[in-house]
Parts: structure tokens; C-alpha cells; sequence
């Protein structure tokens, strides 16, 4: 049953176009359909059909920088705000249904992820993998394309006060790029930090839950239609010994994270106050 | 001809690396097991226990060139957990030192990738030099991970004895009765309700190649071996023929309980493979060995026979 209206999903919101091109973004398909990690042409076309949805009709996603996307792996380094991920969600739809070529992005998830049925298999089929340094290793040397968010959660739930403002930033996405000689891309998101304006985190209870952070969302559960922007900058590749000290890498990261921040600057100054209809181009 | 000895002589696998290696080689088999009724061995077949005297004067009688050990005696068989240690590691140690004395040239031990252990945190692509976590979780399968330690251990120190250990994925085919076979072949396969890890599979003949291209390779060590593609359990199930049934996963001991008492044993360490992935990466084999799998994973499931 749930097949059948599966199918019926893929088939009424995607076109033959589209279909074909989650197709040409898949590789390492074995002859049972799957590639190692779990990803299936199928689920891949069901969730692109529910989330091109939102992308096209409720954030009318805009983007710009694609000519800077080189061809072949890339890491994918981007802003990360909006309590839950939904930029992640617009990134790899934009890259699969508007690149050519159509490329699938693989994000890295919580290390408990596998743990929970049903959302464990869910990301496993559509492409998200456990954040691990082995498995975004082996994502790479096979030619896939990866995300990396390295603010993490802290940049996740920050609430509407620290908009656009920049998180700590991990030094390990640097070294698996130097280490692997990928490029990174750094991409800016502007609009999906207003779309759950969360004014506080609720850390103390949060802590007594166990969760990362609990957000008191001003405006109600569901996000807002803001418009979004996604600016692609120039690419950046290091090169060098990947075991130099944290100190050297450090300043890497610094250089990733002040061109995230000039995207995210030039897109807030041309998209102005206007959060539902400006574009940031 | 080369002599070759080949423990576990009446499993379904030595069975098919038998008849692989019957026109190059002559073959001798020995099982503390009888043979199966209708099954024949090509060459010559004795009944005795690794540990035995008589296991001794096979080795001062024939002068075996290589040994295929494949004799690990699987949880399910109906043994207490002392006997099976016993057979397994002490077995294994007293055929390893039988190959030293009488300067075997060779031995290929079949551990399993079951060492590994199936965890949350495994990442994909396990290779040989990731940590067996196995018996972290499940205790019971301590006697493979020590089968596989003694093993590695014995390689390491005795280089005149090229040994080679693979730990192999599931291996399927009409021969193999193994639990994951007979899992597979039936009607109604249960699975937990949520979870749809992936999983490899080797065919019998593929394994059986490997088997003989570690037999006539020059390298030594422990490599995993792995069928051609990866695929979801429940697809799996529905290319060979049977209907996945998912159970809520805090049944599943109930529902083990259940079988156990039915006379139907089914490990419990099995139970975390059926929620997370355990994938390994055979890139080391293919490169040392020159091995690459003929039958690929959607061809060998769907060509499992299901019990008319």
C-alpha cells in the first residue's frame, strides 16, 4: 500500500526530466538497485517529490554561484540555522534538480541516528550517512559529493537574535579536503534563519531532557514562507600536509568561514527587510 | 598432485570448494561429523576430531601441501558453549601447530565477518584492520573471534606457514545450509519493525573461487571477502521469493524465547545484524588475490531455490 502511493507520489509531482535526473545522480549502483550506503533511485524520487515542493512553491528557493560548482566531488560548506534542517533539505534539492550536472549531495547525520527505526532507514535511502571520518572518506574517494554544516547543532538552534552570525567553526571538515584534495564550496543560506524564529533555547531544561536545545518558536510550529537564497562561492582547494598542527588549520577554517560570511553579507544587502519576497542576489 | 586436507568435510561450503578443487588436487576430508546420507566427498573422508591422536598420524601419512580449514562449528549447532569453544579454538590451535610440525605449506582458515559485530556506530566499509567488536555485545560468540585470534596470531608468528584468514560476508547458494540460508528460503521472514540495514552476499561458487585463489596466491594475512553489490534486507528477502514480516524489536527475545522452545534456535547476536549495517570493503583480497565476484548479489539471491 504504502508502495502504491509511492509510486503515485514520484509519478504526479515529478517530471520525466526530473525522474531521469535523479537517475544521472546516482552512482555506485550494484545490480540489486542500491548503492553501498543505502541510497534507492525510488526513495530518492519520493522525497525529492515532497521536498521540491516546498522548494519551488513555499521558499521559492533562488539560487546563485552554480558556474562557481566545479565538476567532480566537492564539499559542500555551509550556514546552518532554522532549529531544524530544512536549509540542508533546499541545498540537495537545488543541487539535484537544478545542477547539470544533477549531483546528490550526502549530508552527514548525528552519530544516534541509526539507532532510531524507521528515520534510520529514511536517511539511509536517501542518501544521508552516519557522521563518521571513515564514511565521509570512503563518500569522496567513490566520487560523491558531501555536506558539511561545521557550526553543528550550536548553529542549528541559535535563536533569532544571532541571525547570520557565524558559530565556531570545526576544523575537521579541512582536514578530510586535504587530506581527500577536495574542493570546498562555501555556500551561504539567507532566509532559513528567519523561518523558525526561535527566541530562546531553554537550555536548562533542555540539559534535563538530554536534548542539544529545546526552541520556543515565536511564531508557532510551522515555518514561515520566507524566501531563500543560496549563494555558491568561489571554491576553495588546500593544499598541504593534512596533519599540520590545529593552529595552521585553524586559519583554513577562518578563510572558509569569512567567505561563507561575505556570500551571506552580499545576499543580506541586496535582499534588504524584505524576508518574504527579497532575493539575495 | 598436491595433498590438500579439508576440515568441516561434510558442510554444504566444503562440499562446493570440493568439487572446485577435485581435478587439480587431491583431496582429503575430515569431520568429527559423519557425511550426510547421499552426500560424497571426492576423496577420501575420515571421521575424526582435530584434537585426536589420529588427527596427527593423517598429517605423518600424507603430507598435506595445504589445509582449507573451514570446520567452525556455528552457534546453532546443539552444543553446550564450552564444547563448541573447545572444538573451535582448541581445534583450530591444535591443527595450526599439526601444520607446523609437518611444514604445511599453507593454510586458509574461513572465520566469518560476524567478528566485526553489527553496532550503530559501524561505519561502511569495515576493513581488516578495524577492531572485532563482536563479542562486545554478545558474548556468545567468543569462540569465532578467539578462532580468528588464534588464527592471525599463529600467522603472525610462524611465517613459514602461510596463512591466510578471510572473513567472509553471508554465503548463500542451494548447498549452503547455514542459518542466514535457511533464513532466507523461508515463506515468512521476520524482521524488525523499523529497521532496514544493508546487507552483503557471497555465492557458494564465488566463495569457493576465493577459497582457491588464497589457496594459490603468495600472500598471507586476514582479508574479507564480499559478494559483488550491497542491497536493503527486506529487498533481499522479496528477490528470493519469502515475505518480510516486521515485529517490533522489543519481541524479538520474546519471540527467540518462543523458537528456542520450538527446538528452532536462532542466535541472538544475529538479531543486531537485522538493525544495523555491518559492510565491509574486500578491496585488499581483490588487490593481493586478483579476486572479483562472477555472480552478482541480485543473481544469486533470486536464484536461491525455496523449498517446493
Amino acid at each position: 500500500m504504502l508502495r502504491d502511493l509511492r509510486k503515485k507520489m514520484i509519478s504526479s509531482y515529478l517530471s520525466n526530466e526530473e525522474k531521469s535526473k535523479v537517475e544521472r545522480a546516482l552512482k555506485n549502483l550494484a545490480s540489486t538497485g542500491f548503492d553501498p550506503w543505502g541510497v534507492n533511485p525510488d526513495s530518492v524520487k519520493a522525497s525529492i517529490a515532497f521536498t521540491s515542493f516546498l522548494y519551488r512553491h513555499y521558499f521559492r528557493v533562488v539560487n546563485s554561484g552554480f558556474e562557481n560548482i566545479p565538476t567532480g566531488r566537492c564539499l559542500f560548506v555551509s550556514n546552518h540555522s532554522g532549529q531544524i534542517p530544512i536549509d540542508a533539505m533546499l541545498i540537495t534539492t537545488a543541487l539535484l534538480l537544478e545542477l547539470e550536472p544533477p549531483r546528490l549531495l550526502r549530508g552527514m547525520v548525528e552519530k544516534w541516528a541509526p539507532s532510531l527505526p524507521f528515520i534510520s532507514t529514511f536517511f539511509s535511502r536517501c542518501g544521508q550517512v552516519t557522521g563518521d571520518i571513515h564514511n565521509a572518506k570512503s563518500l569522496l574517494e567513490r566520487g560523491e559529493s558531501l555536506m558539511v554544516f561545521p557550526e553543528g547543532v550550536t548553529g542549528l538552534g541559535k535563536p533569532i537574535f544571532n541571525r547570520y552570525e557565524l558559530q565556531s567553526f570545526g576544523t575537521g571538515f579541512v582536514r578530510l579536503a586535504m587530506e581527500t584534495k577536495t574542493p570546498i564550496v562555501p555556500v551561504g543560506v539567507i532566509g532559513c534563519e528567519e523561518a523558525l524564529p526561535s527566541i530562546s533555547k531553554l537550555m536548562p531544561l533542555a540539559k534535563k531532557m538530554g536534548i542539544p536545545y529545546l526552541p520556543v518558536i515565536a511564531t508557532g510550529l510551522i515555518p514561515l514562507p520566507t524566501k531563500v537564497t543560496i549563494r555558491y562561492g568561489k571554491p576553495i582547494l588546500f593544499e598541504g600536509n593534512p596533519d599540520e598542527p590545529d593552529s595552521e588549520v585553524k586559519k583554513k577554517v577562518e578563510l572558509v568561514k569569512d567567505s561563507i560570511n561575505a556570500e551571506i553579507l552580499m545576499g543580506l544587502k541586496a535582499r534588504g527587510e524584505k524576508i518574504f519576497t527579497g532575493v539575495g542576489i | 598432485m598436491k595433498k590438500i586436507l579439508i576440515t568441516g568435510a561434510t558442510g554444504g561450503l566444503a562440499l562446493v570448494v570440493a568439487d572446485v578443487l577435485k581435478e587439480k588436487y587431491e583431496l582429503f576430508g575430515v569431520d568429527p561429523r559423519p557425511l550426510h546420507a547421499g552426500d560424497l566427498f571426492p576423496g577420501k573422508f575420515f571421521q575424526v576430531d582435530y584434537r585426536q591422536r589420529k588427527m596427527a598420524d593423517l598429517f605423518r601419512l600424507h603430507s598435506f601441501d595445504a589445509i582449507i580449514h573451514l570446520g567452525r562449528v556455528p552457534i546453532a549447532a546443539k552444543l553446550r558453549k564450552t564444547q563448541r569453544f573447545n572444538l573451535n579454538v582448541l581445534g583450530t590451535r591444535s591443527l595450526l601447530d599439526l601444520a607446523l610440525k609437518y611444514k604445511v605449506k599453507s593454510v586458509i582458515v574461513l572465520s566469518t565477518f560476524h567478528v566485526y559485530g553489527a553496532h550503530q556506530h559501524n561505519h561502511l566499509y569495515i576493513s581488516e584492520d578495524d577492531p572485532l567488536l563482536a563479542s562486545q555485545t554478545f558474548p556468545e560468540i567468543v569462540d569465532a573471534v578467539e578462532l580468528d585470534n588464534v588464527s592471525v596470531a599463529f600467522s603472525l608468528r610462524n611465517p613459514e606457514v602461510r596463512t591466510v584468514i578471510l572473513r567472509p560476508t553471508n554465503i548463500i547458494g542451494d548447498r549452503i545450509k547455514n542459518q542466514v540460508s535457511t533464513y532466507l528460503r523461508g515463506k515468512l521472514c521476520p524482521v524488525l519493525l523499523g529497521y532496514d540495514p544493508m546487507w552483503q552476499f557471497i555465492h557458494e561458487l564465488d566463495m569457493a573461487n576465493a577459497i582457491l585463489l588464497a589457496l594459490e596466491g603468495n600472500k598471507s594475512g586476514m582479508y574479507n571477502v564480499s559478494g559483488e553489490g550491497v542491497i536493503a534486507f527486506s529487498h533481499a528477502i522479496r528477490l528470493v521469493g519469502g515475505a518480510p514480516i516486521a515485529i517490533p524489536s522489543f519481541f524479538s527475545r520474546a519471540i527467540l524465547r518462543g523458537l528456542k522452545f520450538a527446538g528452532q534456535y536462532f542466535p541472538k547476536h544475529l538479531v543486531d545484524f537485522f538493525k544495523y549495517p555491518v559492510v565491509i570493503s574486500d578491496k585488499a583480497f581483490r588487490k593481493d588475490f586478483g579476486y572479483e565476484p562472477k555472480i552478482s548479489t541480485a543473481d544469486a539471491l533470486s536464484g536461491l531455490k525455496l523449498p517446493d
